[in-house]
């Protein structure tokens, strides 16, 4: 055995990876015999700037983390704060407007992992089709917002925008189009003969594994696991709206942990958000939508408040969780820690890759939905002179200037 | 003595013509499926003339050379891609002109040429010392391998009807020309012969390297594959080997199946003299070859475009599995029906 | 597995434990329109009980689930705060409980719980390049963000004086090697 296998990096920058990180592969043929995951390629120090600003200075810094799911970090590190602080009375409004666009990110997501799936599988029209249908959902965040990512609306004690009545008939026009053209899509994705023998039985993961190894999201509930934080610790309007856990073997499918469960999984949520999102609409109570206009007062409410606070959403990746300790006069953050999903998946992905074909790697790595973005934040590191440097943007720029002139000689 | 230089010079100025011909119109192709394929995925998609600028901007670009790879194999390989492709056109008829190596060579030796520049594919990755060319250049060999069988035997079917049937060297694209083979088969033959034409579908989509049997190549797994270290020059003329065996695959099928000209059939049915200039039939050439590409472009839209919209891409040991036992059942099942055909 | 709400695992985890449990307070959220309420407990008690208290925690649930551990500079000393969530499975009946624990900075130990829960590992990697505490007993202590070549002794969210100057030291490597 030891003799035929051989290392096979992929990473850091590789056309499977949407974002860098790093896998070593110990290959026998074809065959994945061991993995060692290396992440740290897109350290950004986030959280370690986050503790040198004021709270409403880092929520926006916190929604900066990713940008595919830029709200999960708002609305976590919101979280964390109205329970640090613990002077926010949260109207009810506000609290069903985060869910509307909770669930609105949710919606996008999945359609952008959908297709990011059918790409490493080599499907490509699939890809097209499903992105197609993805920039409905983002026209409405863009309606309701102004932006089409990062959308900045979670605030302490509330929301910063109202959905006025006008904009909800635009709404429920795409969430109809998108009832209309689920099952079309849910056809490819799961009759697809290449499809299921592409993802049938790849990358499993077993339930016990699944919580030995405290996997989030899509990836643990494929397995069968019932965790999900709307259903198990329902916060703001989830606590209203009866959500079961997408877990495969409640819709005819097998509990396998595979790629294609992950798939079922996935798509079965965006049935579940759609729903989620018309109960709100429908069921929005009228009041304001933030418990304190004036951001001054905000700020000082922040700065008297002295204690700590864990907040945690569900992304479309899984549990997100941030952690705030606030002191008293002091303006900025005194702890924050970061925790996305994907941070919590690397021992499944480990799990899931050993035993993989080569060809298969790169679905299996993306069935967790990797989010490397939001999963590598803190050091700055560079690893240009294969000795790791704390650099700046000055150093950046100096490094580049001197780049432009040795070519130009 | 003079005239056998005459022949010569015009044999030379044909093949080149033909080759830049052939080049342009491979090209032409790749625009167009691409094209195609944009529209079937609801894109715009890149203007028809953009392998063009592919090509001539690959050869602007800096030909970089591994350091872990043997140099002059490196370099050579996509030279021999490039020139067996050029090859393999100078053997077969393009619409209404015959071949012009015609009589120096037959059909076995278009298979094996055929398989050249998968070969020199699969060295040039193995030579350039990246485990992921590596990776790629042994999937090539054993999708070639896979494939090779079920081709000979639809080849050597028609050879043998060729053989029974027509006057002539059966293993001469000529005969193929001269005597279609649907009409030397019966109801059964041509079943038999939908079945290997079938079966020469599937084969075409892989000898093309293209979706769902892109395997060696693999842009999200492989990174590019056999091609992950090839810049440059070496690039173009892979990329240029590319369109231009496509061509090529693609005209030996019209030439096997579908060999037919459309001018007798106008001068047939509506009995008009077609113009000619110094005997040379030029109205009805241009017919022919209008209708030849036309018949291209339906093989090539039917055998790649759409296919590669419709389909994710296969894993190595399944598209193996499809060649060497359905494929080849279907091409086997063909050949015994010619076999009854004609026995009947 | 027992199921608890805050203020009964609170009481539980201070029968047994008595005074090495510092300090504990239960936090209670009301939610949505019809105000359904969830509980988060935060506990901390001394180190030499530390693991002690966690194998408590997962004879109650033995499937606990860890979110994260957070960790903090103190100043003499280094805060971690293991979060984690219990009972998941039915709804509303979540508890999550945030379990901090202190070491000295000179003495920057503290036992590994990925034999209790595996799922800890890559957390206590985390937390052992970027605080510089050591986690006993650790299946792989080997880094995880930082390069395997980022120079012994600096930790990035350690906030001792000299961490500035630690700052400086790499930014003058930059600058006399260059690139």
């Amino acid at each position: 055995m030891a003799d035929t296998t051989y290392t096979f990096p992929i990473g850091p920058v590789h056309p499977a990876l949407k974002e860098p990180t790093m896998f070593k592969f110990v290959m026998d043929g074809e065959v994945v015999v061991d993995v060692d995951v290396q992440p740290g390629i897109n350290h950004r120090g986030i959280e370690f700037i986050g503790m040198r600003r004021n709270v409403l200075q880092t929520l926006h810094l916190a929604e900066r983390i990713c940008g595919i799911c830029s709200i999960v970090h708002q609305y976590a590190f919101t979280l964390a704060t109205e329970r640090a602080a613990q002077v926010f009375e949260v109207p009810e409004r506000a609290q069903y407007i985060r869910i509307i666009m909770a669930e609105l990110e949710r919606l996008h997501s999945h359609l952008l992992w959908a297709g990011v799936a059918a790409h490493e599988l080599g499907f490509d029209t699939l890809l097209h089709l499903s992105w197609k249908i993805r920039e409905d959902v983002q026209d409405v965040l863009e309606i309701i917002s102004g932006n089409r990512v990062n959308y900045a609306m979670y605030y302490p004690g509330g929301v910063r925008r109202d959905i006025p009545p006008e904009k909800i008939p635009r709404i429920k026009k795409v969430l109809d189009h998108y009832k209309e053209n689920f099952q079309m899509l849910a056809d490819t994705f799961l009759g697809d003969p290449v499809i299921k023998h592409r993802t049938v039985g790849v990358g499993t993961l077993s339930k016990k594994d699944a919580i030995a190894t405290s996997t989030v999201g899509p990836t643990t509930r494929a397995s069968g696991v019932m965790k999900d934080v709307r259903f198990d610790q329902p916060y703001d309007a989830y606590a209203d709206i009866d959500i079961k856990p997408v877990i495969p073997s409640n819709y005819g499918f097998e509990d396998a942990g595979d790629v294609y469960a992950n798939i079922v999984v996935r798509l079965i949520e965006v049935a579940q958000s759609i729903e989620i999102i018309e109960y709100a609409l429908d069921n929005m109570p009228s009041g304001p939508y933030r418990a304190e206009m004036n951001v001054n007062k905000v700020l000082m409410m922040l700065r008297k408040a002295d204690g700590e606070g864990f907040g945690i959403h569900e992304a479309p990746r899984g549990e997100m969780c941030h952690y705030v300790r606030l002191k008293e006069n002091q303006d900025n953050l005194d702890a924050w820690k970061v925790r996305a999903s994907t941070y919590n998946n690397i021992l499944a992905w480990q799990k899931k890759l050993i035993g993989q074909q080569i060809a298969d790697v790169s679905i299996v790595a993306a069935s967790i939905d990797p989010c490397i973005g939001c999963m590598d934040r803190v050091a700055v590191v560079d690893s240009r002179t294969g000795k790791e440097k704390i650099m700046t943007d000055v150093d950046f720029h100096r490094l580049s200037v001197e780049k432009t002139k040795r070519l130009r000689k | 003595m003079n005239e056998e230089i005459i022949k010569l010079g015009f044999a030379l100025i044909y093949g080149i013509a033909t080759i830049l011909a052939v080049i342009f119109l491979g090209l032409l192709y790749k625009g167009i499926d691409r094209k195609l394929a944009a529209r079937f995925q609801s894109r715009v998609g890149p203007p028809i003339r953009q392998p063009f600028r592919d090509v001539s901007k690959l050869f602007m670009k800096e030909t970089i050379t591994p350091e872990n790879s043997v140099s002059w194999i490196f370099h050579s390989m996509p030279l021999i891609a490039f020139a067996t492709a050029l090859l393999i056109i100078l053997y077969l008829p393009i619409g209404p002109f015959a071949p012009i190596l015609g009589e120096y060579g037959d059909l076995i030796l278009i298979v094996y040429l055929l398989a050249i520049p998968s070969l020199a594919i699969a060295v040039g990755g193995f030579s350039s010392g990246s485990p992921v060319a590596t990776i790629g250049a042994q999937r090539e060999m054993v999708l070639m391998m896979s494939y090779e069988f079920p081709l000979a035997i639809v080849v050597l079917s028609l050879a043998w009807l060729a053989n029974i049937n027509a006057t002539g060297n059966a293993f001469a694209l000529g005969t193929f020309t001269a005597n279609p083979v649907w009409e030397m088969v019966g109801i059964v033959g041509a079943m038999g012969l939908v079945l290997l034409l079938a079966s020469i579908f599937v084969v075409l989509t892989s000898e093309l390297s293209k979706l769902p049997f892109d395997i060696p190549e693999a842009e999200t797994e492989l990174a590019g594959g056999v091609f992950a270290e090839y810049s440059g020059r070496d690039m173009a003329m892979f990329y240029l080997a590319d369109a231009v065996k496509s061509f090529a695959m693609v005209t030996l099928v019209v030439a096997l199946f579908f060999p037919y000209n459309l001018s007798p059939w106008i001068i047939s049915q509506f009995g008009v003299e077609l113009p000619a200039i110094m005997g040379i039939p030029i109205a009805a050439y241009v017919i022919d070859l209008l209708f030849f590409l036309f018949k291209v472009f339906i093989i090539m839209f039917f055998a790649v475009t759409f296919v590669r919209v419709s389909l994710a891409r296969l894993k190595i040991d399944k598209a193996s599995y499809i060649y060497l036992v359905p494929t080849t059942i279907i091409a086997i099942m063909g050949m015994v029906f010619i076999y009854m055909g004609s026995a009947l | 597995m027992k199921v608890m709400n805050g203020d009964e695992f609170a009481s539980y985890i201070k029968d047994r434990f008595g005074n090495n449990v510092l300090s504990m307070r239960v936090d209670k959220f009301k939610n949505g329109v019809k105000k359904s309420e969830f509980h988060s407990v935060w506990l901390r008690v001394d180190r030499s009980v530390f693991k002690d208290v966690m194998r408590a925690i997962t004879e109650i649930h033995d499937e606990a689930h860890i979110a994260v551990a957070s960790g903090s500079d103190l100043g003499e000393e280094i805060e971690i705060i293991y979060h984690l969530n219990l009972f998941w499975g039915e709804r509303n009946r979540q508890l999550t409980v945030n379990l901090g624990v202190r070491c000295p900075k000179d003495d920057p130990h503290l036992p590994t719980i990925s034999d209790l829960i595996p799922g800890a590992l890559i957390t206590e990697r985390e937390k052992q390049e970027f605080l510089g505490i050591t986690i006993d007993g650790i299946p792989d202590p080997r880094r995880l963000f930082l390069a395997e070549n980022t120079p012994e002794g600096f930790y990035p969210w350690r906030k001792d004086e000299d961490q500035q100057e630690k700052l400086k030291k790499l930014y003058r490597d930059v600058h006399e090697e260059g690139v």
